[in-house]
């Protein structure tokens, strides 16, 4: 399962006290994490528990109120100063950063006004400054590796959910990021696209990738995933392999979740019409 | 009453300069309104003292009547030492006055995008000028242009008022030859149609661009989406 990690190797993410609130509602409160690199993290939870607001604190989209978020061990967004004063960075060195973190989101927001290709080659020429070969050199690999080189220039509107699902990943990976961040990449899906996009996901956690998937797909965390996170009430209460976490989940908010999901899942595959309906 | 096109015939040039001048400053004002709302739109998202500045700005403009911002400027500015030609300070209070209504148009225009559609611009390191820039304005023009249109063409109708501060526009024009001929019906009847002319064409010149826009996977919108539009940048980091 957990590779031994080298010890003097930097995690690929650490995040260290993460708070959020709004207004008197603690969405986050103190999350810590280590990702090594390579690492397949899932991080599961009920809906409202803080897993999509930790990944849009974690890419400061919204900027959390307290904690570090380190990629590589260099900071992103806030950084202890010379003299132990904490200080934010300022956007400039946000957005630098910001690469390193490949975000998927749930709704995709591939650019609709732009081909596939340009959606995949124009951050790269945008924000890293690639000359044009560069940039397609590079398309051109992650097209032949996802399998969507014959969609290169057609537009987002005129693909599948499955192969929109690729070229978001594209555009990620492109930017040759430390970690893979995924939000429930299946549950703005239709049923019969789950398997291929969590294929796609686990193709690219087998090359390696650092991978964090916030997901509600539990057979997903088992098969590929070396690591399970469960949170409720925007804490990590859970932390370790997800065949034990599932099977086995030592808090009671978990077992009532996992109980939940996996009655619905054996619902939903003993009753083949129910996935007609989304 | 009958009436006698001759009245009208008789003075065209005087017809033909008054819509040369109305086209002009509705030329003008449209060009520096679209300007003027382009920065104020981009600014009013940000915090503090400058959306406070915005909103007074954009909330005294659209509560005066066009008629008192005439008025204001062109017999205001002068008591500031500022002393123009009727025309600048007409086609001035006329593009302030546009600036308000098309700021309104874009920024509706924005806020409708999807919100991923920025944040995804940026989640992956553009910074907010980029993310404007490559992202949200080419994604504005169709769905701003219909509003757009509509407050052009209630601005052009607008101008009418610059008459009142004797700017030779097409309403000046037919005051003029109505003194000149005493018949009012015939003089202020081609003034009402060439003022429909003028929305007219501008509409069908709409619907022209709207459709080019919309069938944008047509010759020159796939180019510029498949590789011009970035092509053409300086590739540069940061």
């Amino acid at each position: 399962m957990t590779t031994p990690e080298k010890p003097e190797r930097l995690p690929a993410l650490r995040v260290t006290g993460l708070k959020k609130r709004y207004g008197a509602n603690t969405i986050l409160d103190d999350v810590s994490l280590d990702v090594p690199a390579g690492q397949v993290v899932t991080l599961v939870g009920p809906s409202g528990c803080g897993k999509s607001t930790f990944l849009r604190c974690l890419t400061w989209l919204d900027p959390p109120d307290e904690g570090f978020v380190e990629v590589e061990g260099r900071p992103f967004g806030r950084e202890v100063g010379e003299f132990g004063s904490v200080r934010l960075q300022s956007s400039r060195e946000v957005d630098r950063m910001r690469p390193r973190l490949g975000l998927v989101f749930q709704q995709l927001n591939l650019w609709p006004h732009w081909s596939v290709r340009a959606n995949v080659e124009a951050p790269l020429r945008i924000v890293l400054g690639r000359s044009l070969e560069e940039a397609r050199g590079r398309a051109d690999d992650l097209f032949a590796r996802l399998r969507i080189g014959d969609l290169a220039d057609a537009f987002p509107t005129q693909l599948s959910g499955g192969q929109r699902q690729r070229v978001a990943i594209a555009r990620a990976l492109a930017m040759n990021p430390a970690v893979m961040l995924f939000d429930e990449p299946t549950s703005a899906l239709d049923p019969e696209l789950v398997g291929e996009v969590l294929g796609a996901i686990k193709e690219l956690a087998l090359t390696g990738m650092t991978t964090l998937v916030v997901t509600h797909e539990i057979g997903f965390a088992r098969s590929v995933a070396d690591r399970l996170l469960f949170m409720d009430g925007g804490r990590i209460v859970l932390d370790g392999p997800p065949g034990a976490v599932i099977d086995d989940p030592a808090h009671p908010r978990a077992r009532a979740f996992f109980d939940k999901v996996l009655s619905r899942r054996s619902f939903i595959s003993a009753k083949p019409m129910t996935g007609e309906q989304a | 009453m009958t009436l006698d096109p001759a009245v009208v015939l008789d003075s065209w040039p005087l017809f033909v300069a008054g819509t040369v001048v109305t086209l002009q400053v509705s030329a003008i004002a449209f060009v520096g309104g679209i300007l003027l709302a382009s920065a104020i739109v981009a600014l009013s998202f940000s915090g503090g003292w400058i959306r406070v500045a915005i909103q007074v700005y954009l909330g005294v403009l659209r509560g005066v009547p066009f008629i008192v911002l005439l008025f204001l400027v062109h017999f205001g500015m002068p008591f500031a030492g500022i002393r123009m030609p009727a025309y600048f300070n007409g086609t001035l209070a006329l593009t302030l006055y546009a600036s308000a209504y098309y700021s309104e148009v874009l920024r509706a225009t924005v806020l409708g995008l999807p919100r991923g559609q920025w944040e995804s611009a940026r989640a992956i390191g553009m910074s907010r000028s980029a993310a404007t820039r490559h992202i949200i304005a080419p994604q504005m023009l169709r769905p701003a242009l219909p509003p757009t249109v509509n407050s052009t063409i209630t601005m052009i109708k607008e101008s009418s008022v610059m008459s009142a501060i004797t700017v030779g526009e097409l309403t000046y024009q037919g005051l003029v030859v109505q003194g000149n001929t005493f018949a009012p019906f015939e003089v202020f009847i081609a003034v009402a149609g060439l003022y429909w002319l003028i929305a007219f064409v501008l509409s069908r010149v709409a619907v022209a661009v709207e459709r080019a826009v919309a069938t944008g996977q047509g010759a020159s919108a796939r180019r510029n989406a498949i590789g011009e539009r970035y092509l053409a940048l300086d590739a540069r980091a940061g």
